[in-house]
């Protein structure tokens, strides 16, 4: 059974939200940290509602809302989510109201809103879908695990679409508390600068991407979802080549057969080694594009990067902004993402033309 | 009464982020809920909190709320009368 991305939605640093294309030209941004571009929300968003969201749960129902538009789909089957850091916000104000009021009087909204399955139940809400409703929150692999579940649920037979995505944001708390792990940049770096960089640490990002997963080709078909696989911590870089392989080859797909091969590098020297491995061993000669210099690094990054190799199959064409090097074939059929955060969790996705 | 209504009025609209709309677009009679300003039930908690928080007021009796938080105005009666049997 074939599993079909029916729609896509992506909100993200760039202008993905504007008309839900890939833009040719990077928004531009200068610093460690990368802030979503955020559209009119009042336009998926009744405004009754928007007051009680906070940026990530906006983020994460504008980019379901877009998905469904573009797949034609009003209510679907299931709504399945990932997010490592959940509402961060919401909960943010909850506790410090918490400590401020001595655990007295705490108004409720904050605490509604600051649980890690709200995005899912909020749109839930809005659609009036009564159906499955799940949130996977599995540090850099809850985008991989929804996925995961989305395509088992679809391949049991009883459902026929399903809304399944990925969100986090990132709050002043949080750059403060991640940047203390020394995962950042310390000086300053531009988009033009960060792949191009061999010193330690990345940029930080956000985001939130969409897809409705269908198992039903139609007109408004974006792509084939041919396979999935998350590799947490191997054993080195030979092992991550024979892990592609292994792969590739039960999806029945050759190297010869991978028209892009699309990567997380994020400008961090150690981390990038594991992409220029693959570059130079199982992918040698192959195009490649990468994403986080559009995205930032997040722990569900990888959702941005197969949102991105939707687009490009959808539209045959790859963005000058997200090419890394080689000669883009003249026809797109197979697409390989490699992502891995923090060099422990390593996930591969499979797309094919449709 | 018209300056604890004008108070509950800015009140109401920060602790709600009613982002829409002003203090003084608030009819003192205007229902809160349903047609009128269209508050829900976690609006009433809010309310509730506000009343503590603000007015040091605890609603004892969870039957009178739909009287108490019809509008503006009685609100602001109810908190006049607590504040006065104190």
């Amino acid at each position: 059974m074939y599993i079909y991305i029916q729609g896509t939605g992506c909100v993200s640093p760039q202008e993905t939200a504007a008309g839900n294309a890939l833009p040719a030209a990077v928004l531009p941004w200068e610093g460690p940290r990368l802030k979503a571009w955020e559209p009119d929300y009042k336009q998926w968003i009744d405004v009754k509602l928007i007051r009680r969201m906070s940026r990530v749960i906006k983020m994460g129902v504008a980019a379901a809302k877009l998905s469904l538009q573009e797949a034609g789909v009003e209510k679907p089957d299931a709504i399945i989510t990932g997010t490592a850091y959940g509402c961060l916000d919401d909960t943010g104000v909850f506790l410090s109201k918490m400590i401020n009021q001595q655990e007295e009087m705490l108004t409720p909204t904050a605490f509604i809103q600051s649980t890690h399955n709200t995005v899912a139940g909020q749109i839930a809400l809005m659609l009036g879908c009564h159906g499955y409703n799940n949130t996977f929150v599995h540090k850099a692999f809850s985008f991989e695990s929804a996925l995961l579940d989305s395509m088992m649920i679809l391949r049991e037979g009883r459902l026929r679409s399903i809304l399944t995505g990925a969100m986090d944001e990132l709050t002043n708390h949080s750059f403060n508390i991640l940047s203390r792990f020394d995962i950042y940049k310390k000086g300053p770096v531009t988009h033009e600068q960060l792949l191009k960089s061999d010193t330690h640490g990345t940029v930080a990002g956000e985001g939130a991407a969409c897809f409705v997963l269908g198992t039903e080709r139609g007109p408004n078909t974006k792509a084939r979802l041919s396979g999935l696989t998350t590799l947490y911590k191997p054993g080195g870089k030979a092992e991550i080549s024979a892990d592609i392989d292994a792969f590739m080859a039960a999806h029945n797909c050759s190297q010869s057969e991978v028209s892009l091969f699309i990567n997380g590098r994020n400008g961090d020297a150690s981390g990038d080694e594991w992409y220029e491995h693959v570059e130079n061993t199982i992918m040698a000669g192959k195009p490649v594009a990468t994403f986080k210099h559009l995205c930032g690094e997040y722990p569900t990054a990888a959702s941005f990067g197969m949102w991105m190799g939707c687009r490009i199959l959808a539209e045959q064409q790859v963005p000058v902004a997200a090419m890394f090097k080689g000669e883009v074939p003249e026809k797109l059929e197979k697409i390989l993402i490699y992502n891995q955060y923090k060099q422990t969790h390593h996930s591969l996705i499979l797309l094919s033309v449709c | 009464m018209e300056k604890l209504m004008a108070a509950l009025k800015a009140q109401i609209v920060e602790q709600l982020n009613l982002q829409e709309v002003k203090p003084e677009e608030i009819g003192d009679d205007q229902p809160l809920f349903k047609d009128g300003l269209g508050l829900d039930s976690i609006d009433a908690l809010e309310i509730i909190v506000l009343l503590q928080q603000h007015y040091g007021i605890r609603i004892a009796n969870p039957e009178q709320g739909p009287e108490i938080f019809h509008s503006v105005r009685t609100i602001a009666e109810f908190i006049t009368a607590h504040q006065t049997a104190k």
